[in-house]
């Protein structure tokens, strides 16, 4: 048995869907904070920036620190500044202001987050045509698909993939469920992935991204989760619960601590 | 000038006749076996497409009738889905191509056969000029297959989710695409072809595209048995690496790029595709076709 001493939890699907909480998860949450496990808020949502989501989880009634809250376009930003990229971005609108002072001009390479906005064919063109000078791809994911309130909708992943295969190019990822991803969040935490576990509803980029990566991993039966995800990934889940109240349930029944 | 030569490549000896080609050097490789027909790409071999009506490319309509002429059988294979094929004909007359309908293989009627062979109900992510075509099946029955054709501007987001939507509910998910192409010239620049969704809605879904067109074999087969020339007897002309030239080889038949069209000397040399010529046109690959026809 490993005792537990980080929690990094994902948000959207697992915690809340949009501006609906899941039931039980605020509670959920100041259960486990009254426990001595560090928590990171580790996500994909690439729609819109750390403060606006911030502002929509305290609106909605969650109690989180801004710096609480590890994206993956944060963790794009530092990817674009080391290495002094001009990128075309396919960022939704809301997302931008995590690139303010990145220049766009002349662009010599592509970034691409979650925006239905800008998957038209005209956008997806210019990006290719860039991409075709031998310009780096950068993914800040490459989700399948993703839950919105309307129903499952079609992830960043493709597109990237479609780009992929337009230009022969390898995208590279920086959000879940790439290894860096997971280190990079349980840097400050001080904790080692072996000492840590993520609880998502996406089998493959939370738990099993996760699990490779060295922590363990709880999957959800929330959000975009669908039955029998749990069956589809290697290495399995190290447990799956209802939903996120529950798998805090299991960590503390367990006295934190996990096979 | 030129020289005779009798090898043993196997039980009887075979007699070469080497000629120059007109730009000198020995007759190639690709002209020694006999070419007893020709199968043509047509957007960026035999015209360059655009938003108006596209320019023709010089030598290219001399090249097709001395084809004609001569008695060697052709037939035009496309992926073009944004135009119906009666439009495209007319848009090639108007050029001074003398064709006719039955001369021109697209994956439009191919996949309409399809859907009513198997009785499947599409759910269609086409080009608008094309969708009427297209509408099989009984209304109001829900989709069992996707289609994907070349949509331009219509592959906008809400299209993709869709088409995306459509697969994730069918109990057994079909996504049939026309053509596998990376990208193809338009308006003198590069564009996203309909492989490029196919791949995404493939990585979405996890399903396997089914293609009908090139690089399909049933595809350049259905053209080939409509010439009655066997594979290894013919040679297709095209301006896409993959879908034209590798298509063909995988078929049994010869590759031969042109440059024109989508053509871009980055292209070359390609890691895994060895075109049997390169040529700067049609107009230069049927000079070579002819100029050996005689010989064999």
């Amino acid at each position: 048995m490993r005792k537990i001493g980080a929690v990094l939890i994902d948000l959207s699907g697992t915690i809340h869907i949009d501006n609906t909480v899941i039931p039980g998860a605020i509670q959920a949450l100041n259960k486990l904070r009254a426990t001595d496990v560090k928590i990171k808020f580790v996500t994909n949502t690439t729609k819109e920036s750390k403060r606006i989501l911030h502002d929509r989880l305290t609106c909605i009634g969650f109690t989180i620190d801004k710096d609480e809250i590890f994206t993956s376009l944060t963790a794009a930003r530092q990817l674009v500044d080391k290495r002094a990229l001009r990128p075309y971005m396919l960022i939704a609108e809301a997302a931008r202001e995590e690139f303010a002072g990145v220049s766009g001009q002349d662009p010599n390479s592509v970034l691409v987050g979650l925006a239905p906005e800008c998957f038209d064919y005209e956008h997806m063109t210019t990006a290719m045509r860039i991409l075709l000078e031998g310009s780096p791809l950068i993914a800040i994911h490459k989700a399948r698909y993703y839950k919105r309130s309307d129903g499952l909708a079609i992830g960043p992943g493709a597109f990237v993939t479609g780009l992929e295969y337009s230009t022969g190019c390898k995208a590279e990822v920086v959000g879940k469920p790439e290894s860096s991803f997971f280190h990079t969040a349980l840097q400050d935490l001080g904790v080692s992935a072996a000492e840590a576990v993520m609880i998502g509803d996406d089998a493959r980029d939370d738990v099993c991204g996760a699990m490779t990566a060295g922590l363990r991993g709880i999957l959800v039966k929330t959000g975009k989760y669908r039955a029998g995800d749990e069956d589809k990934v290697d290495p399995v889940p190290s447990f799956v619960a209802d939903d996120f109240p529950r798998a805090v349930d299991y960590l503390i029944e367990n006295g934190l601590s996990l096979p | 000038m030129g020289c005779k030569a009798t090898l043993s490549l196997g039980p009887s000896p075979v007699t070469l006749h080497c000629e120059p080609t007109r730009k000198g050097g020995r007759m190639g490789e690709w002209l020694r076996s006999p070419i007893r027909g020709v199968l043509l790409d047509i957007t960026g071999v035999l015209y360059e497409s655009s938003a108006e009506h596209g320019t023709v490319i010089p030598g290219s309509v001399k090249a097709v009738n001395r084809l004609r002429e001569s008695g060697m059988p052709f037939r035009l294979v496309t992926n073009e889905t944004t135009t119906p094929t009666k439009v495209l004909l007319d848009k090639l007359r108007s050029f001074g191509y003398q064709l006719e309908e039955r001369e021109l293989f697209s994956p439009i009627p191919a996949v309409v056969k399809l859907l009513h062979q198997e009785q499947l109900v599409p759910h269609l992510l086409v080009h608008p000029k094309v969708e009427g075509e297209l509408r099989v099946g009984e209304k109001g029955s829900p989709a069992s297959c996707v289609v994907l054709g070349d949509a331009e501007d219509n592959f906008s987001y809400a299209n993709l989710n869709s088409a995306f939507r459509a697969l994730m509910v069918m109990p057994r998910p079909r996504l049939i695409t026309l053509g596998y192409g990376r990208y193809y010239k338009h308006n003198q620049q590069l564009q996203l072809d309909v492989g490029v969704y196919a791949k995404a809605l493939e990585f979405a879904c996890g399903v396997e595209s089914e293609v009908v067109g090139k690089p399909s074999p049933a595809f350049f087969n259905q053209a080939l048995a409509d010439m009655g020339v066997q594979a290894k007897e013919a040679v297709m002309v095209g301006d896409d690496i993959s879908s034209d030239v590798e298509g063909a080889q995988k078929c049994g038949m010869r590759g031969v790029l042109v440059r024109t069209g989508k053509f871009t000397s980055s292209l070359l040399p390609h890691p895994t595709i060895t075109p049997d010529c390169v040529v700067d046109n049609l107009a230069e690959a049927v000079d070579q076709i002819l100029a050996a026809k005689g010989k064999n």
